[in-house]
């Protein structure tokens, strides 16, 4: 009896192994469809101890926000091919998947942002895609310029989605601002009269922010990178700390917390949308991610959506487009459904749909952006915002840009000086770039 | 068995404390002596408890709040609703129930065998004089600063490569999971061996010279004897497991296999600002376990660790 | 049956030696004979995979259980075995696999093999000319279903042709081939596959991966999913030179070095592809860390907080979690148990849980300790105020299990000890020091050494409270509260390209640091006498 725990030990330990001896013989239940809300009783809950990885014919890995619409294109195409699907929504996405692809323990499928692309073909992990042209054709020009990298398209893009201005209509009125300053001003008065806490939301935080503060900067006259004859961005070319790139970095300094504090560090990804959604800001800008919870909040009509306005006698705000897409494992274990799934499954007008509604993305393929501009204005105008908008670099030198850029702008906001910030900036990413 | 260990466990923890001749009622002071002697201290502990609670008030009224975001959460709640604890329950694509499921069995797993094989070795490294003892004491406690995490590629790799042949235990199943935590088997040594120092060596000796073998000594003599450090190590590691996410956010990447931590974490990096609602009710179910455990064990812990006196 | 030996011990135990051994032994027998019968279990399927290293240690593992318990001798280590066993497997052998990682230039763009990359270069070359061709595929086998030979079936969608293609080029479709709606269906002679097969048999490793049909010198055409597209391909390998020739425009691309790893490059500098492949290093990994001027510059300043926190984040909350045991350590006080029920409320949220809630107690403007203060003051702004935070945060998350070990050490105090001293006139607080405190030390004095190696490499204090900020635009690697692992991480693994080689150069490094701190600290509070 005294020698029982050593013993349970093994029995345990035997019994795991048993259980996987004959685990390959016995069909996995699909993980998808049964959800844990239903009590289950003890007897149940031993056999789960020990559940087997999922060995669907087709595995698709995702984040969080984007697993139910996953879960619907895939679960159609797995009903008409008859097959099982697996969706699994994974924490840091994209390095998970390269480290899993290597190992040969990743998903067939990968859905994400287009700027993955760099890293993952510098890492050998998803293969081109051979489309036709014709079903290239079916596709809005600057979301196949976003997934086409070295000339080859990568990636079946599904959505797009770029920055725009949310404004408060009981706080500034149903107004369309055509400059950036007359927002600006529009929610200072409402500021000074108490209203709201913040006139213009613009994410920053203490560690900066590059992405939301692109449209602020190529407005007021700087770029990232230039670009070659082929339109590719060149690495070589970095405009931080050009004359137009200090312009605009003395501009963003002058709108910080030293200057007219429009611009904050205490604003960040954190709170810029539910700030806005409770009535707190006058105005914000954000990405169509947000219309759900800024509906939940000012109702479906309280509040104004357009493209960015440029700052009054400047460029136009450039915000980075962003396209969503899907891309074939390059060491997936199913790789015929993985291929079979984008460009037939998935390329179809029907999932396209299916995609925009759950995704809540405006879409990528143009028969289904004509088909939505009457119902929802909001996708229109972020997708013309995009339209117009240069996509996001996937260049790998771009890893290198966002942390010492975000930390100049934090910098510049808090109200240092703002050439120096930027020049030093520029200065660790040329480094940065060259040393990789 | 149980009764026995009980009496031991009360007989240790009124040894070790305090004695007390007379009934406490009697011993309270009143007025300004009570306030020197025992006033100040409520004093004391209301304050820790303030910096205590704060933070855990904010979470629980932000489970409750409708709005559930960072900036409309105040400490005491200004609207009342279960819809986050409700929503924890329906959402099939966050099931809520099942993590808590996967996290208890391996939690229990897990516990279990790293208090069972650090009370083990921690015996012989009391009991027995054998070469390399201080070696490996120093050696074990060294191996154990290094984290687990910082090993995590060749980790992923090894269990990549064990997931092709026992498929079980690979990537994606907890039984897996719990194998890579029980790398930390013997992470409990050092607290455990301490307290047996402190039982008397005299009482093995004795058993043994009535013939009892040394793994009789152990399982019937000992290791009851110990029980108390056992709760207080078990509670422990309780806790690391329960939090543990860097690892299983590398190595549970199926919805129906995550932990509380890693699915908890997916949602909140998924979004942050907008699904603290969630986040928070999902944390406060999260804690209960762990704080009944400490309300079970808090005999154990206050009155047990007390046993180190008989040493005295 | 416990009940029985429970009740009376010794009596059972002086039974007799004989007939007390039969049980443990009967245990021990079935023990190592399940393990034994495991390992002959698996064995035929790990010769069959060729998994030599797994069959070592099955067998390695059976053996020594064996030698251990089979026999009467090494006492110890039948208590030992079993955690050490799971510790060498699982702690000791992944250390020493990233001391190996550490000697290559594993990472982003160069995880592959040589053989691999270049594939991959080749493959990710190919592209469709304008007028390429596309297929509706089926696949059927003359032979067997799982080693082929097997034969493309083809149906051209634009003009509805239809081939037959096998590794040697295009024939004819043979003409009592069936066609139904653009796509060949049956053909005598041949089983058909099914889509599961054809997607399993496409596989990594599987018999129709890579399979082509030449159409031309450089045109092939090979299957994507259950269609087949013509692809020219403009890049040749040329094993023997190891180049590139890219043949539309003749450029060649040999390989050269950048850094720690290889590119195809032509004359000009231009490379081929950003993927490179992996190799071993040797200890150049090592040098970098003490000759990269972007890591030596900062590493002594984030040494030194690093050791600052460790010890800050020890001291603060043993002092704080001492002074509460103390303090509430009174038995004539009443509601004892609900104010140390409460105390420990902290430690029973997961860590990660109350590190992001408090990371949002410091914004300015919105956070809740500026709104319950009415101050407006940005905590995480600066250097000295994210570093309070820092501690502060982990001071709460610490405390409570200080409290509790301190609790627990003070009643472990003996009471002869405390009336001897009050006897003797002894104040409060001088007994307390001469007496008390020194005793609590000595038995907490490895926790505190445990505590302090946890602090030293705790990550997700810093990473998920500051992300190691705030950091200056002048040194934007360098953060103000970053310690050496969140400082290494972001170096590793950061938002720009992962080199994990390069980082599992620093966790032996940090390893090495952690250890020699640790023995240094034990020599101080003479643990190791104590272990004697």
């Amino acid at each position: 009896m005294r020698r029982i725990p050593r013993g349970l030990a093994v029995a345990v330990g035997a019994s795991l192994l048993l259980a996987a001896c004959s685990s390959g013989t016995t069909t996995p239940a699909e993980s998808s469809t049964d959800s844990a809300t239903d009590s289950a009783s003890p007897s149940e809950s031993a056999t789960d101890a020990a559940p087997v990885r999922g060995n669907e014919d087709l595995v698709i890995w995702t984040d969080d926000t984007h697993l139910a619409a996953m879960q619907a294109v895939a679960d159609t195409y797995a009903k008409a091919n008859n097959i099982t699907v697996g969706v699994q929504a994974v924490t840091d996405t994209r390095a998970a998947f390269i480290t899993a692809n290597q190992a040969g323990n990743g998903p067939d499928v990968l859905v994400g942002a287009h700027d993955w692309i760099g890293q993952l073909v510098q890492n050998g992990a998803i293969d081109p895609l051979q489309l036709s042209p014709d079903q290239v054709k079916a596709y809005s020009p600057t979301a196949v310029r976003a997934v086409t990298y070295d000339s080859q398209l990568y990636g079946l893009p599904y959505g797009v989605e770029s920055l725009a201005l949310f404004c408060n209509k009981s706080v500034v009125g149903d107004t369309k601002f055509a400059t950036l300053d007359d927002a600006i001003a529009a929610g200072q008065k409402a500021l000074d009269a108490g209203t709201v806490e913040s006139a213009l939301n613009v994410p920053v935080g203490e560690n900066g922010d590059a992405y939301h503060m692109e449209p602020l900067f190529t407005s007021a006259g700087g770029y990232l990178f230039g670009k070659d004859a082929d339109g590719n961005y060149n690495p070589d070319d970095l405009g931080l700390d050009s004359a137009g790139g200090l312009a605009a970095a003395a501009k963003i300094g002058s709108l910080g917390e030293k200057g007219s504090n429009v611009l904050r560090r205490s604003i960040s990804g954190d709170n810029n949308i539910s700030l806005f959604a409770e009535g707190k800001a006058a105005c914000m800008i954000s990405g169509p991610w947000a219309l759900n919870d800024v509906r939940a909040g000012l109702g479906d009509d309280g509040y104004t959506l357009q493209p960015i306005p440029g700052f009054a006698g400047m460029g136009p705000a450039q915000p980075f487009m962003g396209a969503q897409a899907f891309y074939v494992a390059s060491n997936g274990k199913n790789k015929a459904f993985a291929q079979d799934f984008i460009a037939n499954g998935v390329n179809t007008v029907d999932s396209m749909t299916t995609l925009y509604k759950m995704a809540n993305l405006p879409p990528a393929m143009t028969a289904v952006r004509d088909s939505i501009a009457q119902d929802n204005p909001d996708f229109a105008v972020i997708a013309a915002a995009a339209e117009s908008a240069d996509p996001m670099p996937a260049i790998p030198a771009m890893a290198e840009v966002w942390q010492p850029l975000g930390v100049a702008y934090a910098d510049i906001v808090s109200g240092a000086d703002p050439t120096k910030s930027m020049q030093d900036a520029a200065n660790a990413i040329r480094t940065a770039i060259a040393g990789s | 068995m149980s009764a026995t260990t009980q009496t031991t466990s009360d007989t240790l923890s009124t040894a070790g404390g305090p004695p007390l001749r007379r009934d406490p009622n009697d011993t309270q002071p009143h007025g300004a002596r009570w306030w020197r002697e025992i006033g100040w201290r409520h004093i004391v502990g209301v304050v820790a408890i303030v910096y205590a609670l704060i933070p855990i008030l904010y979470v629980v009224s932000a489970s409750f709040n409708p709005i559930g975001s960072v900036s409309a959460t105040n400490l005491i709640p200004t609207q009342f609703s279960l819809t986050h604890y409700e929503s924890l329950f329906n959402d099939p694509n966050r099931p809520y129930a099942r993590w808590y499921l996967n996290t208890i069995i391996v939690a229990v797993v897990v516990v279990s065998a790293q208090v069972f094989f650090s009370a083990l070795a921690a015996y012989a490294f009391s009991r027995f004089r054998f070469r390399g003892r201080r070696g490996g004491l120093l050696t074990l406690l060294l191996v154990q600063m290094f984290p687990q995490f910082l090993a995590v590629v060749a980790l992923f790799q090894l269990f990549s490569s064990v997931g092709e042949v026992f498929p079980a235990f690979g990537l994606d199943t907890l039984a897996g999971y719990i194998l890579l935590l029980l790398g930390g088997s013997l992470g409990q040594v050092w607290l455990i061996k301490g307290f047996f120092d402190s039982v008397p060596k005299e009482l093995d000796e004795a058993a043994k010279i009535d013939g009892a073998g040394h793994a009789q000594v152990y399982f019937q003599i000992i290791l009851p004897l110990v029980r108390p450090i056992l709760a207080v190590t078990g509670l422990i590691a309780f806790v690391s497991v329960i939090g543990e996410f860097l690892l299983a956010s590398i190595f549970l990447r199926e919805t129906a296999v995550k932990t509380l931590a890693v699915g908890m974490y997916t949602v909140l990096d998924g979004d942050r600002s907008n699904n603290l609602g969630w986040f928070a009710a999902a944390a406060v179910l999260a804690s209960i376990p762990v704080v009944l455990l400490f309300q079970y064990l808090q005999k154990y812990i206050v009155g047990g660790i007390t046993a180190g006196a008989v040493k005295g | 049956m416990s009940h029985t030996t429970q009740s009376d011990p010794p009596r059972a135990v002086r039974g007799g030696a004989g007939t007390t051994r039969v049980l443990p032994l009967l245990a021990r027998v079935l023990g190592i004979g399940i393990i034994a019968a495991l390992a002959v279990m698996v064995t035929p399927a790990l010769v069959a995979q060729e998994r030599w290293g797994f069959l070592a240690v099955f067998w390695g593992v059976v053996a020594l259980l064996l030698a251990v318990y089979a026999t009467k001798r090494a006492v110890p280590a039948k208590y030992l075995l079993p955690g050490v066993l799971f510790l060498s497997l699982l702690v000791v052998y992944p250390i020493l696999m990233t001391f190996q990682l550490s000697t290559t230039n594993y990472g982003d763009g160069t995880r592959t093999s040589k053989e691999v990359t270049v594939n991959k270069i080749i493959a990710s070359a190919a592209f469709q000319e304008a007028n390429a061709r596309r297929f509706t595929l089926a696949v059927g086998t003359e032979g067997t279903v799982d080693a082929g030979p097997y034969t493309f079936f083809l149906v051209d969608q634009a003009t509805g042709d239809a081939f037959a293609g096998t590794e040697d080029g295009l024939t004819d479709l043979p003409a009592d081939a069936t066609v139904t709606d653009g796509a060949v269906t049956e053909v005598p002679g041949y089983t058909m596959l099914t889509k599961q097969q054809i997607n399993t048999l496409s596989n990594t490793g599987g018999p129709l991966e890579g399979f082509t049909i030449p159409t031309g010198d450089n045109t092939v055409i090979v299957a994507q999913g259950f269609q087949a597209i013509e692809l020219t391909s403009p890049l040749v390998y040329d094993q023997a030179n190891d180049t590139f020739t890219d043949t539309r425009t003749g450029t060649v691309y040999t390989p050269q070095r950048s850094g720690d790893r290889s590119y195809f490059t032509d004359s000009e500098g231009n490379r081929l592809s950003s993927q490179s492949w992996g190799e071993s290093v040797g200890f150049d990994n090592y040098k970098r860390i003490f000759t990269d001027p972007r890591i030596s510059k900062n590493f002594l300043g984030i040494f030194a907080w690093t050791v600052v926190f460790a010890v800050g984040s020890v001291a603060l909350t043993f002092l704080l979690g001492l002074v509460l045991a103390v303090v509430l350590n009174e038995s004539r006080m009443r509601g004892q148990k609900v104010y140390r029920s409460i105390l420990l409320l902290p430690y029973a949220i997961p860590g990660f849980i109350s590190l992001m809630v408090w990371s949002s107690f410091y914004n300015t403007d919105f956070g809740l300790i500026n709104n319950l203060l009415g101050t407006h003051v940005n905590w995480l702004g600066s250097t000295a105020l994210a570093r309070s935070a820092v501690l502060l945060t982990n001071l709460w998350m610490g405390f409570p299990y200080m409290f509790l070990v301190a609790t627990g050490a003070l009643q472990a105090v003996p009471s002869e000890l405390k009336e001897a001293a009050s006897i003797d006139g002894a104040s409060g607080f001088t007994h307390f020091r001469k007496i008390t405190f020194p005793l609590v030390l000595v038995s907490v004095a490895p926790l505190l050494v445990a505590s302090f190696a946890f602090n030293f490499n705790n990550f997700n204090a810093i990473q998920l409270l500051t992300e190691g900020g705030p950091f200056s635009a002048s040194d934007p690697t360098a953060g103000g509260t970053d310690i050496l692992i969140s400082y290494t991480y972001r170096l590793a693994f950061g938002t720009s390209a992962q080199q994990i080689g390069f980082a599992s150069a620093i966790s032996v490094i940090l390893f090495i640091l952690t250890g020699v701190l640790a023995a240094i600290q034990f020599r101080g509070t003479r643990v190791l006498e104590d272990v004697n």
